[in-house]
């Protein structure tokens, strides 16, 4: 599903990435983990197209990202789920019309995007906020907001970024509770994060990075 | 389908940004009721510069010498040719009686005069759209080598000064259109460049969610049409209150306007005009869009 083959990135003469590989399949769930600055954040970017790799070659799905074209990234990244460090939320636009952005984009009509969304809404416990806008909403909820957005689109392919980073402990595995069971639908789900309890006895992969390199590969 | 979601985004963008919005719509009204005027006062230029030939004719003086027979065979020549008219054969006599018609009371002048000095000549009048200075020039200079024919006499001044004007104006007017429309791309280009730098992190967001380049563009390009079209409106209406201002006020006090025409087409075109420069401005403002 995801091969990493020798993934180098380079910013300016500082070293983010260097020669990484590695493979996630289809299904798994798989945490990566390291600390700040290790390059976790890189690695997710370089996924979802935000950054190019200086070196090596990467595969997901049927896509080689080195041969992909300009015109097919938006078509890509359809299929990859983000869950932002930064959230990313419109704050002029409320919890429905930011979690409905990911859908419009894909040109679906506004009956069939009402209906999804409010589903999805349901399914992360924020129905009741579907008006609020994000400002209002507390740090768990945004949270859930922007899952909600990375699901509702059904990628195949969910990523997420320190998405537990700036929340207590309950609000935390109520987030990992909920990527378990996105994950248990089928979509493949990489998480980065620093925080140990997140893939602690979970059975799943779990990739080592530190300054830039992967220095192991464990079982959590 | 993301049209009218795009159109939706457009007119929020629109509302939220309203002051700056209506300053653009003003500066566009102002370039377009610019070029209506330019419009309107080359389309009169060009209308006055159009009925004048129908007045013009060119007159050939013939030889003394030249008989019946060969003048005949003259006139028939140029019946022929396909830029004449109509041909009208003025003799010594009636040129001359023609002379004192208009000499009247002062054709003393004449008195003392034995031998008729007058030559015979003819007047041709040329067809309405053979009335070209090179058209004419040619003609003068083929009529002037048959024999029998002393001098060719046409207004090549005049014709020379009314190809001046008609050329003056058609330049000036495409520099002002040029020029104003130049200026409203630019105030759209402007208007779009800034709300675009506004929504820099909402269109980075779009970017990574999947959203095409026409998802990302489309809300801009119909601003920058609705930017347009709303300068068309209002210069629209500013034509029409020229148009009653003139026509019916002005005109009332000065009857020689009369022969001014304004056409209201016009009216019609300047939201079009105003839409598809609009629409020039947000396409170049959105340039190229890249995702990496």
């Amino acid at each position: 599903m995801i091969h990493f083959e020798n993934v180098s990135k380079f910013y300016d003469h500082q070293t983010a990435l260097r020669n990484i590989t590695f493979s996630v399949e289809k299904g798994d769930m798989a945490f990566i983990t390291g600390p700040s600055g290790a390059g976790k954040s890189t690695l997710l970017k370089i996924i979802y197209l935000s950054e190019k790799p200086d070196e090596g070659s990467i595969t997901i799905a049927d896509w080689e990202l080195g041969k992909i074209k300009e015109s097919s990234i938006p078509f890509l990244r359809r299929n990859i789920g983000v869950v932002f460090q930064d959230f990313r939320l419109l704050d002029n636009r409320n919890v429905f019309d930011n979690v409905a952005m990911a859908l419009r984009i894909r040109g679906i009509g506004e009956y069939e995007v009402k209906e999804r969304v409010m589903e999805i809404l349901k399914t992360v416990n924020l129905r009741h906020k579907t008006d609020g806008f994000p400002k209002t909403l507390s740090g768990g909820e945004q949270q859930r907001v922007v899952i909600a957005r990375a699901i509702v689109g059904e990628p195949t392919i969910l990523l997420a970024d320190e998405p537990t980073g700036n929340l207590d402990s309950d609000t935390a595995a109520g987030i990992t509770r909920m990527f378990k069971d996105i994950n248990a639908k089928g979509t493949t789900v990489i998480i980065a994060t620093h925080n140990r309890e997140s893939f602690r006895n979970t059975g799943r992969k779990v990739f080592r990075l530190d300054n830039g390199n992967l220095v192991g590969e464990e079982i959590g | 389908m993301y049209m009218l979601y795009s159109l939706r985004l457009a007119v929020q963008s629109v509302w939220r940004e309203k002051w700056i919005n209506l300053l653009s719509i003003l500066t566009i009204a102002a370039g377009l009721f610019m070029i209506t005027l330019t419009f309107f006062s080359v389309y009169n230029i060009d209308l006055a510069t159009k009925k004048l030939p129908e007045k013009f004719s060119m007159t050939l003086y013939l030889n003394d010498r030249v008989s019946e027979q060969d003048r005949g065979n003259i006139i028939a020549v140029l019946k022929k040719n396909s830029m004449v008219e109509h041909v009208k054969f003025i003799s010594k006599d009636r040129a001359m009686e023609e002379l004192r018609g208009v000499l009247k009371n002062a054709d003393y002048v004449l008195e003392g005069i034995d031998e008729n000095p007058l030559p015979a000549s003819i007047e041709l009048r040329l067809k309405h759209e053979s009335v070209s200075i090179s058209g004419v020039k040619k003609l003068a200079a083929d009529i002037g080598k048959i024999k029998g024919i002393d001098e060719v006499e046409y207004g090549e001044q005049f014709l020379n000064s009314m190809h001046s004007i008609r050329t003056g104006a058609q330049t000036i007017s495409m520099l002002m259109v040029v020029l104003m429309s130049t200026g409203i791309i630019f105030v759209c280009y402007s208007t779009v460049k800034i709300m675009f730098y506004r929504r820099k992190e909402e269109i980075e967001t779009f970017k990574l969610l999947g959203a095409t380049k026409g998802f990302i563009r489309a809300p801009f390009v119909i601003e920058g049409g609705m930017l347009g079209a709303g300068g068309g409106v209002v210069g629209m209406f500013g034509a029409i209150a020229f148009y009653y201002a003139f026509f019916y006020k002005l005109v009332l006090t000065m009857p020689i306007l009369k022969v001014i025409v304004f056409p209201s087409e016009i009216f019609i075109a300047l939201p079009f005009t105003g839409l598809l420069l609009g629409i020039c401005g947000a396409v170049v403002a959105l340039g190229r869009i890249r995702f990496s």
